[in-house]
């Protein structure tokens, strides 16, 4: 009898009604989705202009300069390759900021095809050198690469203070700026200097201030050579070494 | 009665909150008393109990009544809960989302403190400013008014003026002092980062750590100088407690093997072992869990990142005392094969807590069953091997891969590591299921010679039928020939994995290429490891086999 029940039932399916249907994403019908703009976006978007800017830059000096990946630390070099990247900077609207955000990008071999020390630290000062601030601080010491030339040419009135550890040639034929670095710094530091200050917490490298016309570098830390120095002062743990008594030349390794 | 009230006002607020942000998978949150974990007991006082919003454990969050009561009047309650449930929900549905990615931004966040404690908050600081400008971003909030009205050190100060400067919202903050210039350069500098751009977050969390380190510092000097913790997040720590174990389990195996890295790993496990150890979490077990035993970083990678790699293992005819019978049910779960399903108990439906299953028991009487043999693995640890304590080392992870392939198919494994066996180089483990004991076996490093003694594997060997040997090696054995002569007289599958290609290993390869029980894999990298397909042998079955 249950049976027969159950199958007549099944020969008239119950009609169902137009509306008890419900749409399973019926709750999203009147969500409005929120997408709103905030200053952020537009920070980041102008930061990330910059950078390409900047970048690009970059890539338009290796493509002058270093066209077979190689580039050698000469006196016409260095001068030329900074008056091409002087050339590409001027154009620029940067700030402090992207300074140290292109030093980092520049370890960062998807965003930046090559990272040669010359060039890269060449354009990093013009970098520092141009920039609207007067005091520039470059955060950089995760970074896993010693910069090398970093402070060339640092004008009057500018100060570059790194945190982190710097590589050769740094602040060489400095123009009148100051320039503090928080670690230490390698050979040829302070190369051809004209005036200014540099203050290195830590360590220096050999040839130190070889061929400095002027000026003064201040050693936290240990000296390990002297260059030939024609003028300025050389301090070594608030010591006066140049001029002073007679210093053994450069000792090698 | 108090609580009961705001039991109400979330439940009646929840299925708005829940749509708002897209029907997240969480409980409806409760009204409860939160302990303020910063604080220890002695020093727990009545404003210790309203420093805390919100508490987030698993994930069911808390919300403290003590601390609704101390923004009386500032905020109304609704909007205080609000945007309390908004910066907590949008931990599980954006940032840190898993317990990978918050190990990440930590371990990240560390290598520029270099401190546990420091990188810590670091990396809490950035997950809270992600997960709120999310929220401000993309949903309407109440977030800004709670920061508003927020009690603030120092770092929350210079996080508050972040806000104003990213979201565009005054949030009261005001220029004042000499220290102003140094936290407008910090703010400039955080305010620069791409907050809401996950895939940045490796770079993005390094930059914002890198700029507030020297608050972080500072405020750890205070800290210190105070005796005592720091202050609490009043919107909530966090800290293992969001997650579960199935959450840590997962998070930990997905971070081994995006690092790759054992001192990375090790280092980012020794720093979350007191938590780990205080959620149970460790080794013992098989599956990683037992209260109160020490965690072993190093065997934990091994574990946590052989468990991204299946190897299959080829089933071959055991001799059993009886075929199976269908004895009893139990309940189906997803994984568990589809044959064994008694579809009339069911009720014709696939669905775990539903689905059950015919649990087989043998029955009187003679006959075969397929099944994995129990397996006897070989390894070298002489010094020609990577220590596996030190670096990443494919022959204990394709070892491990091995052990959890028997394990898997209810085998026991034995393990004879060697260097300079005959000199007592050697380490031997008898046949168990203990999966960390066949770990700690594995990760022994000997670092001499390298000879085997055969006088030890025969005990392992002797009183099994059914066995497969796993060898794995760089085959620099000095008697290389006595390992090739006692593989001749044996009948066993045997699968012989040598890590890179030598003269040595060239001389095996020819001395047994007419065995057709013996498989040879060469590892090079760790993506071979998986096409390692354990005694899978020419024509599957020896020829003792075909013979039964």
């Amino acid at each position: 009898m249950k049976n027969g029940d159950l199958k007549k039932k099944s020969f008239h399916p119950p009609v169902s009604k137009p509306n008890t249907f419900s749409n399973p994403f019926e709750e999203f019908r009147t969500f409005h989705f929120r997408k709103e703009e905030i200053p952020l976006d537009r920070i980041v978007q102008s930061a990330e202009v910059v950078m390409d800017q900047i970048r690009l830059g970059y890539e338009k000096l290796l493509e002058e300069e270093a066209k077979e990946l190689v580039w050698m630390v000469q006196y016409n070099t260095i001068i030329k390759a900074y008056e091409v990247a002087e050339k590409y900077i001027k154009e620029i609207d940067y700030s402090a900021e992207d300074i140290e955000d292109f030093c980092f990008a520049l370890e960062n071999t998807q965003k930046i095809p090559y990272l040669i020390p010359g060039p890269a630290g060449i354009y990093i000062s013009a970098l520092c050198n141009y920039a609207k601030e007067e005091e520039i601080v470059l955060k950089l010491s995760e970074l896993k690469t010693e910069i090398n030339l970093i402070g060339f040419r640092l004008p009057k009135g500018k100060r570059l203070m790194v945190e982190g550890d710097t590589g050769d040639f740094t602040g060489i034929g400095l123009e009148g700026g100051e320039m503090v670095i928080e670690g230490s710094s390698k050979n040829w530091t302070g190369a051809g200097m004209r005036s200014g200050k540099i203050l290195v917490k830590k360590n220096i490298g050999l040839h130190t201030g070889e061929w400095m016309m002027g000026g003064e570098i201040y050693v936290g830390g240990r000296v390990r050579g002297l260059g030939n120095i024609v003028e300025g002062k050389v301090f070594e743990r608030e010591k006066l070494v140049y001029p002073g008594k007679a210093r053994n030349p450069n000792i090698y390794y | 009665m108090e609580e009961e009230r705001l039991q109400a006002i979330i439940e009646e607020m929840w299925p708005r909150l829940k749509r708002k942000h897209l029907f997240p998978e969480i409980p409806v949150p409760k009204v409860g008393k939160v302990v303020d974990l910063s604080v220890d007991e002695q020093g727990m006082d009545d404003s210790a109990e309203r420093r805390v919003g919100l508490e987030m454990k698993e994930k069911q969050m808390t919300i403290n009544p003590a601390f609704l009561s101390t923004l009386k009047g500032k905020m109304t309650e609704e909007n205080l809960i609000e945007a309390l449930l908004d910066h907590g929900i949008t931990h599980y549905t954006f940032c840190p989302w898993d317990f990978q990615t918050h190990l990440m931004l930590y371990a990240e966040a560390k290598k520029v403190m270099g401190d546990k404690e420091s990188a810590k908050q670091a990396a809490n600081y950035f997950i809270d400013v992600i997960a709120d400008t999310h929220c401000v971003k993309k949903r309407a909030t109440e977030i800004p008014e709670l920061h508003r009205n927020l009690k603030k050190g120092a770092v929350e100060e210079v996080i508050a003026s972040l806000y104003q400067k990213i979201w565009g919202i005054d949030l009261g903050i005001s220029p004042q002092g000499k220290e102003e210039k140094g936290r407008a350069e910090i703010v400039r500098r955080l305010a620069r980062i791409p907050y809401l751009d996950r895939s940045r977050w490796t770079e993005s969390i390094r930059k914002f750590t890198r700029s507030l380190k020297p608050l972080l510092l500072l405020a750890q000097q205070e800290q210190e100088a105070r005796g005592g913790k720091g202050d609490s997040n009043p919107q909530g720590e966090h800290d293992m407690n969001h997650y579960s174990y199935e959450e840590i389990d997962d998070g930990l195996r997905e971070y081994a093997q995006k690092t790759m890295g054992l001192s990375e790993f090790r280092e980012v496990v020794e720093d979350f072992s007191t938590e780990l150890k205080e959620m149970g979490y460790g080794i013992e077990g098989g599956m990683g869990r037992g209260r109160g035993t020490h965690i072993d970083a190093d065997i934990l990678f091994y574990m946590k990142l052989a468990e991204n790699y299946s190897i299959p293992v080829k089933r071959l005819p055991l001799e059993k005392t009886g075929t199976l019978h269908p004895h009893s049910h139990s309940p189906w779960e997803v994984g568990t094969p589809f044959q064994d399903i008694d579809i009339w108990t069911s009720f014709g439906k696939i669905m775990p807590g539903i689905t059950q299953t015919w649990k087989k028991k043998e029955g009187k009487g003679r006959g075969k069953i397929e099944g994995t043999p129990d397996c006897l693995i070989i390894i070298d640890s002489s010094g020609s091997m990577i220590n596996p304590r030190k670096s990443l080392s494919y022959a204990v992870l394709g070892a491990a891969c091995a052990t959890n392939a028997y394990l898997r198919n209810n085998s026991k494994v034995a393990v004879y590591n060697f260097s300079d066996a005959p000199m007592g180089g050697r380490e031997i483990l008898d046949y168990t299921e203990n999966r960390e004991d066949i770990y700690r076996a594995l990760c022994k490093y000997f670092g001499g010679g390298t000879a085997l003694d055969l006088e030890d594997i025969m005990p392992l060997i002797k009183g099994k039928k059914e066995l497969d040997l796993f060898i794995i090696t760089d085959m620099k054995i000095t008697n290389l020939e006595t390992l090739i002569g006692f593989f001749g007289k044996i009948q066993n599958r045997i699968t012989a994995v040598h890590i890179g290609e030598n003269p040595y290993a060239s001389r095996f390869e020819k001395a047994v290429e007419k065995r057709k029980n013996i498989n040879i894999f060469t590892v090079k990298k760790k993506e071979d490891i998986p096409h390692i397909v354990l005694g899978s042998i020419r024509e599957y079955f020896n020829p003792m086999n075909k013979n039964r």
